[in-house]
């Protein structure tokens, strides 16, 4: 089989084509979101795992181990059916604090620039084979199927390529954001792989073979000899295979780049826990297939790694196998470029240049990282050329298995070893890989053997090298690990790094106020490390991902703004220059007490994680609630001051009553609370187990009366502060004034009923005077005098029994009215008595009322009411106002109205207008029962009286409607008519 | 923690019973496609333990 190179080519940059045009479709929003973020998409993409040594390499291990060679499957998917509680934990950490790398990751954890960059060092190293391979596989799959000796000339375009790739879809744009196209690239590549090595595992059973029945014959029979020649894998190297494939599916740098850097979602991942393995199944399936076919058709083969080019003499077959390695290589390739590139520029770039105020820093950062991609793919290449193409594609991969599997003692304790400090994962890391660089790594670059390892002489004799130096390694790590961290002190930053990221994370943030005031103070502070430009884009970015504004004042906000660019800067230079930045240009005071629990942020911690706690945990966390519920809901205004006189809970009860939202609150000072609440909170506070009661407060426009009542937290487990409660006693206040009124009222009712009792007697007197002179005299003016001082004689005895029915509780010794009165007639009366008072006359009266308005009552005392309201009228009108009697019926009553064209009423005095006492005129002029009077007369005879002041559709003055019961129209006589009776 | 020292427990196990399994998959007599049924058959269980997870989460 030989084609020409030009046509393998011509595939290749086809290929290229078909992974760019793919990712300019999603760049350009030509495929929907819903496609490029389905977790399908990011399943295929983790297919990357399955790199150019599952292609070929797989098919080598399987000739030399039989089934062991699933060892290489079997590792990753054991790393993603254990997700749940291996990866989730880490993808919360590395997506809280915006972790992209490994090196990230352990220079977080460990509080260590030296850990970041001892593991960007080791990676760096342990991939190169790796890359080598890569290039490798390129070059040989070119050569097997072109026979051409330009096949390197080949696969140094597609290494082009490959750089090219990597810049277009993980360094293209200047501002770090998700990379959905190189997700959905990375997918297409793992699609055509996949696809490729199905129709391969295809052709050797149904093209080669008759089927699977025709394939277990052949294994049962010819190939059975062939089967059991092939060497067994020793239960230890076994495992030991195992081990080294779970930790390169956790650690290596560019899958660690695609797990947990590209996705964000927790759901997405833990779906990938089974649809991963089921991806790595199919991807292990077509290689024993290929593999018997080969043999099957030529017996011993000796290159067993391309065996798939065997498999048919068809041209196609051969690019079949050639594009499936292409995609895998080029795939990881193009991925191991990003991530290594960004592991270099945060941990070893900018750790020894660290950045400094300039005017373009996104662009220098994006420059130095495309920069570093190169490196990268040059590096892989120059291995390729100077040391892979000596070595099989199984020792290769093996030596870079081994070096990163280093990593896994410490990433195994950064999850459930709070214990480990950075200074034993330096040694251990450090002992670990000189074990390796000596037994693996160096035997590569070296044609001469070097010395023997120590402790190789308790391993068995025939033990293959990749199996000692793994054994050896990995105990020399541990050991230095455990010994190290039980021996050495641990720093504060470590233990809380430790706390946040131990699976059973207890992050306990502390309350420490920081120098930038406000949030607009950031960008000018962080101006210093980032230039004018970046430091307002990375803190107008952190303010949007927390809905904050410039204005943002909360000590608790600060604090958040202050972790999320911290958090963000990471993502882009790495958590250590991060860190160093954040901790330089945004300190925190210590001028003030020592910082006390956040307890706010480690509620709105619980409560983002409240769906995955289990167990005892999820029943505290129930009771948590519980309790806060109770606390928020109490029908009483509750605060919770911190010792720093933060704000820890502003309940909803309080909330409604200042009008002051808990979200806006809590987290600020309580000196930075609108008026009145500092004064109110910092008298109570001032003075302990002393209430204020009903503090005088203007909420909501009106008065109130508030009562605040202070406790403070103290305890063995307090965590210090003080509980205010805050009562609403405006109610209560109102309510005592009404009733110190009403015992004045009742005072002054007994007051009048004894003035009554002594006014009665002179007035019977002069009652009975008039009468006589009635009957000494027949002049008649002298006659209508002693009518007239009878009349009101009488009404002041009326007057003077309602006072006397007032202080006796309301109870009237009158009888119920019964008499058929025309309205018009009492009007009349009641004008004649307002005239003789001699006052107001330059105020007209008319009296409108027609004549066949009678109604049921008493008209002594209809006309003691009429004479109170026109009296008032009289007194509101000015000069030339003009007071009109009205009435009329409606629905079994009569209304009878009396309307001026007065000052009016004030609203302040409406309510209260019929209650006795309650006067507008000055001191001396008024008694202030004349209304109370009226009131009471008419609520004898069963009706009701109304004040509108003004009345309807009139500017000014007042309507007093009196709504009295209608007198049947039967028999009369009716008063009025004859008013001498 | 003591899911997780049930998880890690059954994992470890697991790891070290594993070579067991890989003899059996060589024997003579047994059908090519073994390997792949069992592990077919761990896929199914662990789809099967994320749909109970995903409906005690809702």
């Amino acid at each position: 089989m030989s084609v020409e190179l030009l046509g393998v080519i011509v595939l290749g940059l086809g290929y290229f084509t078909l992974l760019l045009g793919a990712g300019l479709a999603v760049e350009r929003g030509l495929i929907p979101v819903r496609v490029t973020r389905h977790p399908l998409v990011y399943t295929l993409a983790l297919g990357l795992y399955a790199s150019a040594w599952a292609i070929y390499g797989s098919v080598e291990l399987a000739a030399e181990a039989g089934f062991g060679y699933l060892a290489y499957y079997l590792g990753a998917a054991g790393v993603f059916l254990l997700a749940p509680v291996l990866l989730v934990p880490v993808q919360r950490i590395t997506r809280t604090y915006q972790l992209a790398s490994l090196a990230d990751l352990f220079a977080f954890r460990f509080r260590s620039r030296w850990v970041g960059s001892l593991v960007t060092l080791l990676s760096l190293v342990a991939v190169l084979p790796l890359l080598g391979i890569q290039v490798k596989t390129l070059s040989e799959a070119t050569f097997h199927l072109t026979h051409s000796r330009y096949s390197e000339v080949a696969t140094f375009v597609f290494c082009a390529f490959v750089t090219l790739g990597a810049i277009l879809f993980g360094a293209r744009h200047r501002h770090q954001q998700r990379h959905d196209t190189l997700l959905s690239v990375i997918a297409l590549e793992s699609l055509i792989k996949l696809t490729a090595l199905l129709a391969l595992g295809a052709i050797a059973l149904w093209g080669v073979f008759s089927g699977p029945q025709d394939l277990q014959q052949w294994l049962d029979g010819p190939g059975a000899a062939a089967q059991a020649a092939t060497p067994k894998l020793d239960p230890a190297q076994w495992r030991t295979l195992l081990l080294l494939f779970f930790a390169a599916a956790l650690l290596m740098p560019h899958l660690f780049q695609l797990t947990f850097a590209e996705n964000l979602s927790r759901h997405t991942l833990l779906q990938a826990s089974w649809t991963l393995p089921l991806f790595l199944l199919l991807m292990a399936l077509p290689i024993p297939l290929i593999w018997w076919a080969a043999q099957a058709q030529h017996g011993e083969i000796s290159i067993t790694a391309y065996a798939a080019f065997l498999l048919s003499t068809n041209p196609w077959v051969g690019a079949l196998a050639f594009l499936a390695g292409l995609a895998a290589a080029s795939g990881t390739m193009m991925v191991m470029a990003i991530a290594l590139s960004g592991m270099v520029l945060n941990h070893v770039v900018l750790v020894a240049r660290p950045p400094e105020a300039r005017s373009n820093l996104y662009g220098w950062l994006l420059w130095l990282r495309r920069a570093l991609m190169v490196g990268v793919v040059a590096g892989g290449w120059l291995f390729a050329e100077g040391v892979s193409r000596h070595h099989s594609l199984t020792d290769l991969g093996l030596a870079a298995f081994v070096g990163i599997a280093q990593c896994l003692p410490g990433m195994l304790a950064l999850l459930y070893w709070p214990g480990a400090n950075r200074n034993g994962m330096v040694a251990g890391l450090v002992g670990g890989t000189l074990v390796w660089l000596w037994g693996l790594w160096l035997p590569l670059l070296l044609a001469t053997p070097l010395p023997r390892l120590p402790f190789l002489d308790m391993m068995p004799v025939d033990a293959p090298s990749w199996y000692t130096t793994t054994l050896i390694s990995l105990s020399v790590n541990i050991v230095l690990l455990i010994v190290m961290s039980l021996f050495t002190r641990t720093s504060g930053g470590e233990h809380s790094a430790a706390e946040a990221c131990s699976v059973d994370a207890v992050i306990r943030s502390k309350r420490l106020p920081l120098e930038a005031a406000t949030a607009g103070d950031f960008t000018q502070h962080l101006a210093g490390a980032l230039g004018d430009e970046a430091a307002g884009r990375e803190v107008t970015r952190a303010l949007k991902a927390l809905n904050l504004t410039l204005d943002e004042r909360r000590p608790y906000a600060l604090r958040r703004l202050r972790d999320r660019i911290q958090a963000n800067l990471s993502g882009l230079m790495g958590p250590s220059v991060a860190r160093d930045i954040v901790d330089r240009y945004l300190p925190y005071r210590h001028d003030e007490t020592s910082g006390t629990d956040d307890i706010h942020f480690v509620e709105s911690r619980l409560e983002a994680y409240r769906s995955r706690l289990t167990g005892l945990a999820r029943e505290l966390d129930g009771l948590r609630r519980h309790h806060r519920q109770t606390l928020a809901h109490l029908p009483v205004g509750l605060c919770v001051l911190g010792d720093d006189g933060e704000i820890t809970l502003w309940n909803q009860a309080l909330a409604e009553l200042s009008g002051i939202p808990g979200d806006s609150v809590v987290g600020s000072r309580r000196d930075s609370l609108p008026a009145p609440w500092p004064a109110l909170l910092a008298g109570v506070l001032e003075a302990p187990h002393t209430p204020l009661y009903k503090q005088p407060a203007r909420l909501h426009g009106r008065d109130c009366f508030l009562t605040l009542q202070q406790a403070t937290l103290s305890g063995l487990d307090s965590r210090g502060g003080s509980v205010i409660l805050v009562e609403d006693h405006t109610e209560m206040k109102w309510l005592e004034e009404e009733l110190v009124h009403a015992a004045r009222l009742a005072s002054i009712g007994q007051l009048a009923a004894g003035v009554a009792h002594e006014i009665g007697n002179p007035i019977t007197g002069i009652s009975s005077l008039a009468q006589n002179l009635r009957f000494d005299t027949s002049d008649p003016a002298l006659l209508e005098t002693a009518d007239h001082i009878q009349q009101l004689t009488q009404r002041v005895t009326r007057i003077v029994n309602a006072l006397v029915g007032f202080a006796h509780g309301g109870r009237q010794a009158l009888p119920a009215p019964t008499e058929a009165v025309a309205l018009k007639a009492i009007g009349d009366d009641a004008l004649h008595l307002i005239h003789l008072a001699r006052s107001g006359e330059d105020v007209g009266f008319l009296n409108a009322s027609p004549g066949h308005v009678v109604v049921k009552g008493d008209a002594q005392r209809l006309t003691q009411v009429m004479v109170n309201l026109l009296g008032n009228a009289r007194d509101a009108c000015k000069a030339g106002g003009k007071v009109i009697i009205e009435a009329g019926e409606q629905g079994g009553y009569a209304w009878w109205r009396v309307t001026d064209d007065g000052e009016g009423i004030a609203p302040s005095v409406k309510d209260h207008l019929f209650e006795p006492f309650t006067t507008t005129k000055p001191p001396g002029e008024g008694t202030g029962l004349g209304l109370s009077v009226a009131y009471q007369i008419i609520n004898e005879h069963q009706g009701r009286i109304e004040c509108a002041s003004p009345p309807s559709g009139r500017s000014r003055g007042t309507a007093i409607t009196l709504w009295l019961p209608l007198y049947p129209q039967d028999d009369r006589p009716l008063h009025g008519q004859d008013t001498d009776c | 923690m003591y899911v997780y020292r049930l998880v890690l427990f059954l994992v470890f196990g697991g790891y070290l019973l594993s070579p067991v399994l890989m003899d059996g998959w060589g024997e003579p007599g047994t059908v090519w496609y073994r390997p792949f049924v069992i592990w077919g058959g761990l896929i199914a269980l662990t789809l099967w333990l994320e749909q109970k997870r995903k409906l005690d989460e809702r």
